[in-house]
């Protein structure tokens, strides 16, 4: 009898538990988070691998975006938030004292879910972050704003109104805009907070093809209301519930054969 | 139905759609169990009537079949089924294409007696003690379906193999029968057609016990032979 052992589809699968130090972006450890007495965070270690999407998928209020934004330091503008663990980006901890916040933002962009132009031009919006760098070079800028644009998918359907005003573009194309923004500074890893939720759905997929591009140079993390988006987009998933980490492993398997139930109420849309 | 959790979606309409294909699956289950039955009913008592009537019978076998199928499709393309509810509905397609076969294999024996009628027989007494047995299978498998039970599928799975030897054994007693008068070719053929036909079915069974396995367990065990099965679901 031949025998015929059945293969995982995506020959890249990478194995969470062992990963070697190189494939790593970040590494989450024990991370707990309060904002004042209420604990959000609890014990979260995670691994990131390096050029991968990561997705975080959960209920409203588990803690997927506080656990996205503890990763640029964006938790440090609230007061009441306290911070005990560990994130290290590429082996180095982001929370001990030497490190710069302005340059682990440089290294660690970020877009919202509303796309957030500044009220100037899109040629403008795009080199923002190089400009307060103190870029001035012209050709530097323009090569730049190419290269962003492009890597956002978004040249071909400006490139002959760059000194227009960003607000003129739609919102599919105001969010490009700003993803284009984020790695015109060349990041390393690029968060993004529920970056489709105010799109229709057609801008949604051309956001997604960008994410399926934007990996081969970024770390990506996703945070994402929508499931099917997470299942489409991502590489390994993580599905938190209540401030806790209860399944993470590679996308393919989280979404046909979860191994705790909880995940798998939560993704066939079962009240618990 | 505990193992299943079919009614606890938060959309209740899902919920409904979910048990009503899967009681059209039982109900199509339960056809096809009755089909066979009077398919090798008639291979014993030779009752034209009824072998005619199988025959016309499996046109409604087809028809469910396509609207499960039809079903499923839709609930795919609504609802982005995942885990559980994604395995179960393609364990649902596959087990009715195994099911529609099946109903075919008993078209084939009804077919086989309507043809053979009037004419001497060899005996057939081994053929329809096979008979009874894949109909003990298939009714074992539907009931483990229905329940998805998983300890019931792998034991089912093992009795495949003792329909396999009875078949060895019926293609042995007709080869004797061949090999003494060649004039009874044409009617040894037709027997082993039929006793080919409860194999098969024995192989469809074991086919729906595997998609019970992949619903619960979500692992494809299939070609992996039943002495390996209780060690990968160990695992």
């Amino acid at each position: 009898m031949i025998s015929v052992t059945p293969t995982n589809a995506n020959n890249q699968q990478l194995d969470l538990n062992n990963l070697t130090p190189a494939q790593v972006a970040l590494e989450i450890k024990d991370l707990n988070l309060y904002y004042g007495s209420k604990q959000a965070l609890y014990d979260v270690s995670m691994k990131i691998p390096k050029g991968q999407v990561t997705a975080f998928i959960g209920p409203s209020g588990c803690g997927k975006s506080t656990l996205l934004r503890c990763i640029n330091r964006m938790n440090d503008l609230v007061d009441i938030c306290n911070i005990e663990g560990e994130i290290n980006l590429h082996g180095k901890n982001i929370y001990d004292k030497s490190v710069d916040v302005a340059s682990l933002r440089r290294r660690v962009g970020m877009v919202f879910q509303r796309p957030n132009p500044f009220p100037k031009s899109i040629y403008e919006n795009v080199i923002y972050g190089l400009r307060l760098q103190g870029i001035k070079d012209r050709r530097t800028l323009d090569d730049a704003v190419e290269r962003s644009l492009r890597g956002a998918a978004l040249w071909d359907e400006v490139k002959d109104r760059l000194h227009d005003n960003a607000f003129g573009l739609s919102g599919g194309q105001q969010q490009r805009l700003v993803i284009a923004r984020a790695i015109a500074i060349e990041p390393e890893v690029l968060l993004l907070d529920e970056p489709t939720s105010a799109l229709d759905p057609i801008s949604t997929l051309t956001i997604e093809e960008l994410i399926n591009d934007l990996k081969s140079k970024y770390t990506v993390v996703i945070v994402t209301h929508n499931m099917q988006q997470a299942a489409r987009v991502s590489d390994q998933t993580a599905f938190m519930y209540m401030g806790e980490l209860i399944e993470y492993s590679d996308t393919n398997t989280l979404f046909t054969t979860p191994k705790m139930k909880k995940t798998e109420d939560y993704i066939t849309g079962r009240y618990g | 139905m505990d193992n299943m959790n079919l009614n606890k979606h938060i959309s209740g309409q899902f919920n409904a759609e979910l048990e009503g294909v899967r009681n059209q699956v039982m109900s199509m289950g339960g056809l096809v169990e009755q089909q066979l039955n009077d398919a090798i009913d008639t291979v014993h008592d030779q009752n034209l009537e009824i072998a005619r009537r199988v025959v016309e019978r499996d046109v409604k076998v087809n028809s469910l079949e396509v609207s499960i199928d039809e079903e499923c499709t839709r609930m795919i393309a609504k609802r982005q089924p995942a885990a559980s509810d994604l395995r179960l509905i393609i364990a649902i397609i596959k087990t009715i294409a195994d099911l529609e076969r099946i109903g075919d294999e008993a078209k084939q024996i009804a077919h086989m007696v309507i043809d053979n009628a009037n004419k001497t027989q060899p005996p057939l007494v081994s053929i329809e003690n096979m008979g009874r047995n894949v109909v003990k299978m298939l009714h074992n498998s539907l009931d483990a379906f229905a329940r998805m039970d998983v300890e019931a599928a792998v034991k089912i799975h093992e009795s495949d193999k003792r329909v396999n030897r009875e078949y060895e054994s019926v293609v042995r007693e007709l080869m004797t029968f061949m090999m003494e008068d060649p004039r009874s070719i044409p009617n040894v053929l037709k027997v082993l057609w039929a006793a080919r036909a409860m194999e098969r079915v024995g192989d469809r069974c074991k086919n729906i016990c595997e998609y019970i396995i992949y619903f619960v367990k979500g692992k494809d065990v299939r070609h992996i032979g039943s002495d390996n099965l209780q060690s990968i679901l160990d695992e």
